[in-house]
């Protein structure tokens, strides 16, 4: 398990396309199939219901408070509300995303931790987040690999 | 056994649950981010540091380097680098020592790479180049950083899979244990099950086998529980009870089949039957019917102690109805008896009663003049009418020995005068047929016992009897010896005669009841079969026996010994002869049989004795309080009064015969009424017919007999006297007034005088004096001078015997007892107008 867990992460290594970076770090942008893409900025995901997610992460010192649009949310406001999503970073590692398994509390796509805005060279501004301190199903390998942060688009594939 | 399984079993299964929980947070530890994540952010790092290096060098060729571009780029490998010191990818590094320089150096280019980029404006070529410079030195120890990440990740995952495995291994044992403790449990309980239905298929065929046996039970079977509600109930039951198998169970025993243990009872103590064990009682049980029957009834409780009893019932009704019918025909049995009994008590008192005036007539008749012929007659006659008062004394004996009344009344005797006493009275029979008595006593037997004397002469008379009566010519020997003990002496009474003899095969059967033997001629040859039975219970009874030897032909020998009890050494002297030495007596015979007391009359008078008669006990009681007698012979069973009633009437009042020696007479020849007789106060007791031998012992013992010393002796008590009279006269002076009793009293005194004065005249005639005196006694009695009356006896006593002193001394006793009669009765009479003797 943990061997093939390696070996993907080393094939993902190899084949990683070096120099394909989107135009702006500072917005979101989520593109429908059928639709065309829109592009949030930090403000665009403010103005909409925030939820607050306090937990310990692997990647953070004791407890923090995360705050956001719930994942779901989003993806609906953007017309996405079946199928998959594919979410990238800003350094375009992507991961798969059933919209299916997006709920209405959680993850979110945090865009404050502690309520300061998050730059670049802190994870942001656009980070998911799972309730991990909630259960041990949030602190599973496939949740950690969705835990994407830096991210910067979601393409719906499907 | 089964426990430690248990124990065993759950020790498995707890172990097992505790080393799959282990498994699980194992696995989920496997599927948690830890190593793998840091190694990751590692190769991160250097693949940012490539891009980086990349985006700089075409920024490097280009006049205006993108400065937004190499700043993002700049920032995300930032973003990396700052992860390794942060959540759980610290502690993973930390615990690497040789990863901290790598940091350190990481670290190092974060600070310098930030400083080139964070100033304001854009980014010229020097910094571009500076950039360059600073990652192109990081990217190898990036590199190295992830080698050692990897390197040691793997030797942690290799130790964590290695647990891993280990728990797996130890889980797989601890489940093979348990699996194959599970089949070891699993064998063992298929061994048990098997086990118990080989056991139950047992019990079936066994509790089958019993059920049949309960159904074929001629008892009634009947289980219950504790509380005697029934639960099984067998087909006897049913047919002995009525009630079917469903009507009965579920209901308790007291509401069907037992009513009799009372109804309403809650507790089962409340049934008086045994708890356990297994006598039988008998008990009233009811049918379905209502009738109640007798059962026998057993109850058993189980050993198991659930309370559950088994009652076992038998109906003996029918045992019941022949029980009763026994029983009924043992009553008719024994009332039978009682009746014949009472009919041969009552037919030998009716026969010794004619028999006593026989027997008595005829020892009268040999004390008169016979020639010989007369004589022989005679003697004949008396031993015949022996023998029948034989019979009829044991047709007696029978019914008392039925009954278990005989017994022994010892008492002293001279052998050698028994055993002539016997022979005498039957040498005549013998001498009838022709044979000769000879009897012989060895010298030392001539001594006197102690012992029953009549049942010794009953067993003599009965041998010899059955001698004479089986012998038709030759002689009858008896012989009498014996050897001394030191007290007791075994004394032998050989009977022996020259008859038929009998066979050796019947010689037990003669001493059975009622056996007769034939003569080969076919005469009958025994009159009764009494004699020897009676006669051999007497012998046992006194301790001896009575054998019997024969020899066909040639004669019999009865043998008799007895244990008997010598008195003194000296042997009795015979009783003196009483007609001669006697001195003439006053007997007085209370007797209701004429003819007895005829009898009696002369045999009295024939030895010289005046005699008064008496019909009942109450006409005794009368004549016994006009004077006094020397003797009184009172039969037992008479009319008015009977003999025991007078008997104790005389003993109990002040009267002149209170003292007087009384013989009792009974035809009932039983030991039981010497007891009555002896309680009431008789002197002496004797069976009737009361023989001339027996009177003449009795009136010698008379001789030493300590009566009352006569009046002129001067032993009269005085004081008694006087009371005596003080008590009749105040009687008669209530019933006659005192002056008609002095006046009376007076003339009484005077006449006295007067009819004494004659008696000293001469010329007088005797008879009429006598006469006189005799109606003066009657009134002397009645003024309570009893002493008068007597004296009045002795003088006419004095003229019957004809002896001149004896007159002489009476007349003047009673002339003194006359003075001092009168000298008493002076002061009283005193001025008394004493009329002329009329």
């Amino acid at each position: 398990m943990t061997r093939l867990a390696v070996a993907i992460f080393g094939l993902v290594l190899a084949f990683w396309p070096t120099a394909s970076l989107a135009a702006d770090a500072g917005t979101l942008t989520i593109a429908p199939q059928d639709q065309q893409a829109r592009e949030y900025t930090l403000e665009d995901l403010d103005s909409m219901p925030q939820e607050t997610i306090r937990t310990k992460t692997v990647w953070t010192e004791g407890v923090v408070e995360f705050s956001g649009v719930v994942l779901a949310h989003l993806l609906a406001d953007a017309g996405i509300k079946t199928g998959t999503v594919k979410l990238s970073a800003l350094n375009d590692y992507s991961v798969e995303f059933p919209v299916d398994e997006a709920g209405d509390d959680y993850p979110i796509v945090a865009t404050r931790i502690n309520g300061e805005a998050m730059p670049v060279r802190e994870k942001g501004p656009f980070w998911v987040i799972y309730p991990y301190d909630q259960s041990d199903d949030f602190r599973t390998e496939t949740i950690y690999i969705r835990s994407i942060w830096q991210l910067n688009r979601i393409v719906a594939i499907e | 056994m089964r426990v430690l399984i248990y124990f065993l079993i759950a020790g498995l299964i707890v172990s097992l649950g505790l080393l799959g929980a282990r498994l699980q947070r194992d696995l989920d530890t496997l599927y948690q981010v830890d190593t793998n994540g840091m190694i990751w952010t590692v190769f991160q790092i250097e693949a940012e540091l490539a891009t980086l290096r990349s985006t700089l060098a075409e920024q490097a060729a280009t006049a205006v380097p993108d400065s937004s571009l190499v700043r993002l780029r700049t920032d995300i490998v930032l973003s990396r680098i700052s992860l390794l010191r942060s959540g759980r990818s610290r502690s993973f590094w930390e615990e690497i020592s040789e990863a901290e320089d790598l940091l350190g150096a990481l670290e190092r280019y974060a600070q310098d790479a930030a400083r080139v980029i964070d100033h304001p404006g854009a980014l010229d070529q020097d910094d571009i180049t500076a950039l360059s410079a600073l990652t192109g030195a990081t990217r190898p120890q990036a590199r190295r950083l992830a080698v050692l990440g990897v390197a040691t990740g793997a030797t942690a995952s290799e130790a964590r899979r290695a647990i891993f495995v280990q728990q797996l291994e130890r889980t797989g044992f601890v489940a093979f244990v348990l699996v194959a403790g599970l089949t070891v449990v699993l064998l063992y309980l298929d061994r048990l099950l098997l086990h118990a239905r080989r056991r139950d298929a047992d019990l079936r065929v066994s509790s089958q086998k019993l059920a049949s046996t309960v159904a074929a039970s001629l008892d009634g079977i009947i289980v219950t529980d504790r509380a005697w509600r029934i639960v099984d109930y067998n087909e006897a039951a049913q047919r002995i009870f009525g009630w079917s198998k469903d009507e009965v169970v579920g209901r308790r025993l007291n509401e069907t089949v037992l009513p009799s243990l009372g109804r309403g009872e809650e507790s089962s103590q409340g049934f008086r039957l045994p708890q356990t064990g297994t006598s039988r009682m008998e008990a009233t049980a009811a049918r379905k019917s209502g009738v109640t029957f007798p059962v026998e009834l057993n109850v058993t409780t189980s050993t198991k102690g659930d309370g559950t009893r088994i009652a076992y019932f038998r109906d003996i009704s029918e045992q019941k109805i022949s029980e009763r019918h026994l029983i009924d025909a043992r009553n008719q049995a024994e009332r039978t008896d009682r009746a014949k009994s009472q009919f041969l008590a009552v037919m030998s008192h009716e026969m010794r009663t004619p028999l006593n005036g026989i027997l008595g007539v005829l020892d009268l008749l040999k004390t008169t003049r016979l020639d010989v012929r007369q004589r022989r007659f005679v003697d004949v006659a008396a031993a015949s009418g022996e023998i029948l008062l034989e019979h009829v004394n044991e047709a007696i004996d029978i019914t008392r020995i039925e009954t278990g009344a005989i017994s022994l009344t010892p008492q002293g005797f001279a052998l050698p005068a028994l055993v002539a006493r016997v022979t005498d009275v039957l040498r005549p029979l013998a001498s009838e047929k022709g044979l000769t008595l000879v009897a012989e006593i060895s010298p030392d037997m001539d001594r006197s016992f102690f012992a029953d004397s009549g049942r010794i002469s009953q067993i003599l008379t009965n041998l010899l009897g059955n001698a004479i009566k089986f012998t038709d010519a030759g002689q009858i020997h008896v012989d009498v010896s014996g050897i001394h003990g030191p007290e007791r002496s075994q004394v032998t009474f050989r009977v022996s005669d020259t008859g038929p003899g009998i066979t050796p095969e019947r010689l037990d059967d003669i001493f059975e009841d009622y056996v007769v033997l034939a003569r080969s001629e076919g005469r009958q040859s025994r009159g009764d079969g009494l004699g020897l039975a009676i006669s051999r219970r007497v012998a046992r009874l006194m301790g001896g026996d009575l054998k019997a030897e024969s020899t066909l032909g040639e004669g019999s020998v009865f043998t008799l010994s007895v244990p008997l009890e010598r008195m003194g050494e000296a042997p009795l002297a015979p009783p003196p002869s009483p007609a001669k030495e006697q001195r003439p007596k006053s007997v007085l015979i209370v007797e209701d049989n004429q003819i007895n007391r005829s009898v009696l009359r002369e045999m009295l008078v024939g030895f010289g004795h005046s005699v008064y008669e008496a019909e009942n006990g109450r006409e005794g009681v009368a004549a016994a309080g006009e004077r006094r007698f020397d003797l009184i012979v009172m039969d037992f069973r008479m009319p008015v009064m009977d003999g025991i009633a007078a008997t104790r009437e005389l003993r109990g009042t002040a009267g002149p015969n209170r003292g007087t020696y009384i013989l009792g007479l009974t035809a009932y020849g039983s030991d039981e009424y010497r007891a009555l007789a002896e309680d009431a106060g008789m002197d002496g007791f004797c069976t009737k017919p009361l023989r001339l031998s027996v009177l003449e012992d009795t009136l010698s013992r008379l001789e030493h007999f300590p009566a009352p010393r006569p009046a002129w002796a001067g032993s009269v008590d005085q004081t008694y006297r006087s009371g005596l009279q003080e008590e009749t006269l105040s009687g008669l002076e209530r019933t006659l007034g005192q002056d008609e009793l002095r006046s009376t009293l007076a003339q009484f005194l005077k006449e006295f005088e007067e009819a004494l004065s004659r008696w000293r005249r001469p010329g007088e005639d005797r008879q009429e004096l006598l006469d006189d005196l005799h109606r003066l006694r009657g009134a002397s009695v009645l003024f309570g001078l009893n002493d008068l009356a007597e004296l009045v006896d002795m003088v006419s006593a004095g003229v019957d015997d004809g002896t001149t002193w004896y007159l002489e001394d009476a007349l003047s006793a009673l002339e003194a007892e006359l003075v001092s009669t009168s000298a008493t009765f002076a002061d009283e009479i005193g001025s008394a107008n004493l009329g002329p003797v009329s």
